[in-house]
């Protein structure tokens, strides 16, 4: 249905199109291409670059490969063709982007990664991504404190193409494996999304009625996985996500969900954009490619402090 | 402008439409598999063992600051501080990373925890200033990200470099002597690195070499 919906849209747009022939190029145009804006996180990194853009002198151009490779692949077409001057990528696969970014590059057009990597170096200007691990050991941390390091435990993992779903694992398992009291009786992916979580939280719920805490790859599925938990009538249970959105910061204040991890998405999209401005003007960010933005622990002491993605002094 | 979009729009919607047989193809993560935890494992392992004693503890050793200097100015000014004594890894933030020496007394030491540590008092108040990480659990990366030695850039991804600053951190508390006796009311002199990312923190300190005095 919602495709239907976006196809009748661009056709719209097509239509529209037509009407107008020709056109002068009034200013330089950025390309921001993320995951569906459903996610709020993703909505986020786009405004944030659009506005950093905007605020640069540049025109925009925003479009969603909706974790699609395929997708992702003739967005870059898109954009190539529009001749714009630099592509802002939140991408959708490590190892499937690769191609896109060198088309981009081959043609002579920038791209600058934010929040996900991609498997090789030299194909994009700047990869901007969160310390991932740095953020999953702090959200353990938080959650082996909440558990009283004890109890039985599930984890939600993300997509496995994405290297930001097995990082985060690693940075929690480093942490809480060191707790031999701690004891995982479920890992399984919901891969980023709220419904999926919801309906596997309801089934491991159902195998492992004495579960104490559950661990989250990102916030989205922590809101799915403390529906089901909510439905069951089982709120006792700590949840623990990692982004940091609205959502989740509501849930906290309200007692819900306990804790989550902050990434800079708004300003890391804003920087990516700066790079990219002086990467235009002047052949260099002077900075190294990848690059690592610390993540900040959130729960009921600083949430009141959050709001879309960014925290407050 | 606007009608740039438009076109930019159009010129897309022609594109989806026309590609509208989607094949799902089973991407990624198969590949990674390859390079899966064995794989890494081995080649950080190959690292460490390489790098370790040879480059890092001398870099570290050679570079650091006396933390009695290092803590007033990092009060006054982090980023002055930063750009005096420090480096700042990635460009993006992330505080500034010290390599750091002295010699004080353990004020008070827990030993029984996982995450073991002795606070020591740098300026003769009774009061801890610095936090010394003994292990086994170590927090942070600051041994990795202190000296230019090991390039985020250079690594597959945040997973192998990851991996890499958990060697170095057990590599560098499996090799520290803690006398059984336990550590308060004595002396203690270090090497390590700290990562300092607000003037306000209490540094915690990751030691590359410990002695023990009376």
């Amino acid at each position: 249905m919602k495709i239907t919906r976006r196809l009748l849209v661009s056709v719209c747009v097509l239509t529209l199109s037509g009407v107008v022939p020709g056109f002068a190029m009034a200013a330089d145009t950025i390309a921001i291409i993320t995951p569906s804006h459903d996610n709020p996180f993703f909505k986020a990194e786009a405004d944030g670059a659009a506005a950093k853009a905007k605020e640069l002198g540049y025109d925009t151009m925003v479009l969603v490969h909706d974790d699609d490779a395929n997708k992702q692949n003739e967005l870059f077409d898109s954009a190539i063709a529009a001749g714009v001057k630099a592509i802002i990528l939140d991408n959708a696969g490590a190892d499937a982007s690769v191609a896109a970014v060198q088309k981009a590059k081959d043609k002579g057009i920038p791209s600058f990664l934010i929040d996900r990597e991609i498997t090789t170096t030299g194909v994009a200007v700047s990869q901007i991504v969160s310390n991932n691990y740095q953020g999953a050991q702090l959200g353990a941390e938080e959650f082996v404190k909440l558990m009283g390091e004890k109890g039985n435990y599930a984890e939600l993992v993300g997509k496995e193409s994405d290297t930001n779903a097995g990082i985060r694992s690693q940075g929690y398992h480093d942490v809480i494996d060191q707790y031999a009291e701690l004891k995982s009786v479920a890992k399984q992916t919901a891969n980023w999304s709220q419904t999926e979580a919801y309906t596997v939280m309801e089934s491991i719920l159902q195998a492992h009625p004495d579960i104490k805490g559950v661990i989250s790859g990102n916030d989205t599925m922590a809101m799915g996985a403390y529906a089901a938990l909510e439905a069951a009538g089982r709120k006792d249970v700590i949840v623990v996500g990692f982004d940091g959105s609205n959502d989740v910061r509501d849930s906290i204040k309200n007692g819900g969900i306990k804790a989550t991890v902050l990434q800079p998405a708004y300003s890391q999209a804003q920087l990516a954009v700066e790079q990219a401005d002086k990467f235009i003007k002047t052949g260099s960010t002077g900075l190294e490619e990848k690059q690592l933005m610390d993540c900040v622990l959130i729960n009921a002491d600083n949430a009141a402090k959050l709001e879309t993605f960014a925290l407050s002094n | 402008m606007n009608m740039k979009k438009i076109l930019a729009a159009g010129m897309l919607a022609a594109l989806c439409l026309s590609g509208c047989k989607l094949v799902k193809t089973e991407e990624a993560g198969k590949e990674a598999a390859a390079n899966g935890p064995g794989g890494d494992q081995e080649r950080i392992a190959t690292l460490v063992a390489s790098t370790y004693d040879a480059k890092l503890v001398p870099k570290l050793t050679e570079t650091a600051v006396d933390i009695s200097t290092l803590l007033p100015a990092i009060k006054a000014n982090l980023d002055d501080a930063g750009k005096a004594y420090g480096l700042r890894v990635g460009g993006a933030g992330g505080g500034w990373n010290f390599s750091v020496k002295g010699t004080a007394p353990v004020v008070d030491a827990d030993l029984v925890s996982k995450a073991a540590v002795a606070q020591l008092d740098f300026d003769g108040d009774g009061k801890a200033d610095a936090t010394l990480q003994l292990g086994p659990v170590v927090k942070g990366s600051a041994i990795r990200d202190t000296s230019a030695i090991y390039d985020f850039s250079t690594f597959r991804d945040q997973i192998e470099y990851a991996k890499l600053g958990r060697a170095l951190n057990d590599k560098a508390v499996s090799g520290l002597a803690v006398p059984e006796s336990g550590l308060k009311g004595k002396t203690v002199t270090f090497v390590g690195a700290v990562s300092i990312r607000s003037a306000g923190e209490v540094p915690l300190i990751t030691p590359v070499s410990l002695e023990v005095g009376r």
